[in-house]
């Protein structure tokens, strides 16, 4: 299994896959707990829109995914405002809005399908050392934003009006984190692919918030959730010859179920020894009423 | 000392106002509680307040300062946080301990004397047990404890809560209250609630204010009390729907004229 590592297209794709997988998660958290779960499904169309300008225009395409995906960030929080009571409906939006433009954009360049077909899936040949260092940027902007802001950013994330009164400058740093939403969905591309992206940001979160106790504690295990199913995943499509996207997922889906089957089996066990120890305190009520 | 000030603020979310020329002074060491029928910009009235809204006329001042440039500490308890975010992965010690998280904080860890307070502050609202429960296994109750003992450990000088006690059994709102004078009495803080529960809190309140679009009483319970007699007056005029837990929707007529409620009103201020 290690000789694969041989190859210099692997190397890469799992140097990028571990960067992924540090921060889609945590992004992910923070979209589930603010309830723009589909927000990176929404950046992921987005995106695949500038994939097809840049195609297009013959530029760099992940850096006009990224372009794209940091406007479309930043309407999904106009939008957001503005439609308060129906916050939904940017996302429905600015999804159908963005994947509108990357077919007809698409159809205007027909030689682009084929790589068309590595960004909606992903791929592990797809990941370019240009790539890579972009990613490695990327990286380490989310780092430095979480480790510095990670206080108002909770607060934020708890409820918006409070943070707002203890002096949180809540638009501006909830754009921030739309726009590093963005730029992370761009970047996972490649790997994951558009149609997949939003699936290793929010299953991971999901899977977290069913066994953590503690936020620090949820934000390890999405994390840690995440790397599992990316390594797994990558070592599997190059085992396999099947796309790595589709099965990071699959590997994703396959925790979420065994989480949820192992928990549901341990409230029951909790629940009959619960029981169990009513009854055996109830009987020593009786016996020692019985004594007296 | 004013607190906070209200001059002559007119807002709306549309093009019809829900306030109007509203003007409310805050002191210190005041319990005071906003009602007024659904509807009547209670909580509208809190947002303007804290610079959650900005009034289309008037002006709002905290601590002698504007709304957007405040200094003085502020506690908020908005309306139902707590089954808000219900699943929020957090510990009660956690989400107590956030409420320190202010500017000075963003970059630096808690020092010792601050996570005692954290402590104390859930030894008061009887929560130090459950510290390391998620709040998500709370009681609604719990919860609103919790939050409440998140709005506490700033020792804000302001302590702004809206509905706060929704949810909770009597035992529960008893409790509740008595946290709530205790903070008025023994640290002189400032406790502005919004409330329907007037039988609970008339009795532990300084201030009561009965709004509708604007303020239509202010004063003492004593002399809130006194207003209710007039209530066989002729034509009475239903200013509010006063609601308690026997008698739903039990009409409590304030005044019989307009004119005489401006005039009371005045006295009153």
């Amino acid at each position: 299994m290690l000789e694969m590592f041989q190859y210099g297209f692997l190397q890469n794709a799992f140097l990028a896959g571990i960067m992924i997988a540090l921060v889609a998660p945590v992004i992910g958290v923070y979209l589930v707990l603010r309830r723009q779960s589909l927000m990176a499904e929404t950046l992921s169309h987005v995106s695949l829109a500038g994939v097809a300008v840049g195609a297009l225009l013959g530029l760099y395409p992940m850096l006009t995914a990224m372009v794209a995906a940091l406007i479309g960030a930043v309407f999904v929080d106009t939008l957001r405002r503005s439609f308060k009571a129906y916050s939904e409906l940017s996302i429905a939006i600015l999804m159908s809005g963005g994947l509108a433009s990357a077919v007809v954009l698409m159809s205007l360049n027909k030689g682009v399908s084929r790589s068309f077909t590595s960004y909606l899936f992903g791929s592990i040949i797809a990941v370019s050392e240009t790539d890579l260092y972009v990613m490695g940027g990327v990286v380490a902007l989310v780092g430095l934003f979480f480790w510095f802001l990670w206080r108002p950013m909770y607060v934020l994330t708890f409820d918006e009006e409070t943070a707002q009164v203890s002096g949180v400058p809540v638009k501006l740093l909830s754009v921030s984190f739309s726009l590093l939403a963005g730029l992370v969905v761009a970047v996972s591309m490649p790997i994951i692919g558009v149609l997949l992206v939003s699936s290793l940001m929010t299953l991971p979160a999901s899977i977290a918030l069913r066994v953590s106790r503690g936020f620090a504690m949820t934000i390890f295990v999405a994390v840690l959730v995440g790397l599992t199913s990316v390594l797994g995943g990558l070592s599997a499509s190059y085992a396999l010859d099947i796309p790595p996207g589709g099965t990071i997922v699959l590997l994703l889906l396959a925790i979420l179920v065994v989480t949820l089957i192992v928990k549901r089996i341990v409230s029951m066990i909790q629940a009959r020894v619960g029981a169990e120890q009513d009854a055996e305190n109830g009987n020593g009520v009786v016996r020692t009423l019985g004594e007296r | 000392m004013k607190l906070a000030e209200m001059r002559d603020v007119t807002f709306g979310y549309g093009p019809t106002p829900v306030l109007e020329r509203m003007n409310l002074s805050i002191g210190t060491s005041e319990f005071i509680g906003l009602t007024g029928p659904n509807g009547s910009a209670k909580t509208t009235t809190l947002k303007l307040l804290l610079g959650l809204l900005s009034p289309q006329r008037g002006e709002v001042s905290l601590n002698g300062r504007r709304a957007d440039g405040r200094r003085m500490t502020i506690g908020y308890l908005p309306q139902q946080i707590a089954s808000f975010n219900a699943g929020f992965p957090s510990t009660v010690w956690e989400l107590v301990r956030s409420g320190l998280y202010d500017r000075k904080h963003w970059f630096s860890r808690l020092k010792k004397e601050e996570s005692d307070r954290v402590e104390q502050v859930l030894q008061q609202v009887g929560m130090w047990e459950h510290r390391k429960r998620k709040i998500g296994e709370l009681s609604g109750g719990q919860k609103q404890r919790v939050c409440l003992a998140r709005a506490l450990v700033t020792e804000p000088d302001l302590l702004v809560l809206d509905e706060p006690t929704t949810g909770m059994d009597t035992s529960a709102r008893t409790l509740f209250y008595d946290l709530l004078e205790h903070q008025v009495r023994a640290h002189g803080r400032t406790v502005l609630m919004v409330t329907h529960d007037l039988e609970e809190t008339l009795p532990r309140l300084t201030r009561l204010l009965v709004l509708d679009k604007r303020i239509r009483f202010d004063g003492t319970p004593v002399q809130f009390r006194e207003r209710m007699d007039l209530a066989d007056r002729p034509a009475p005029v239903p200013l509010y729907c006063c609601y308690d837990d026997h008698q739903p929707q039990q009409l409590v007529q304030l005044d019989a004229k307009s004119e005489r409620v401006d005039r009371v009103e005045e006295g009153v201020r």
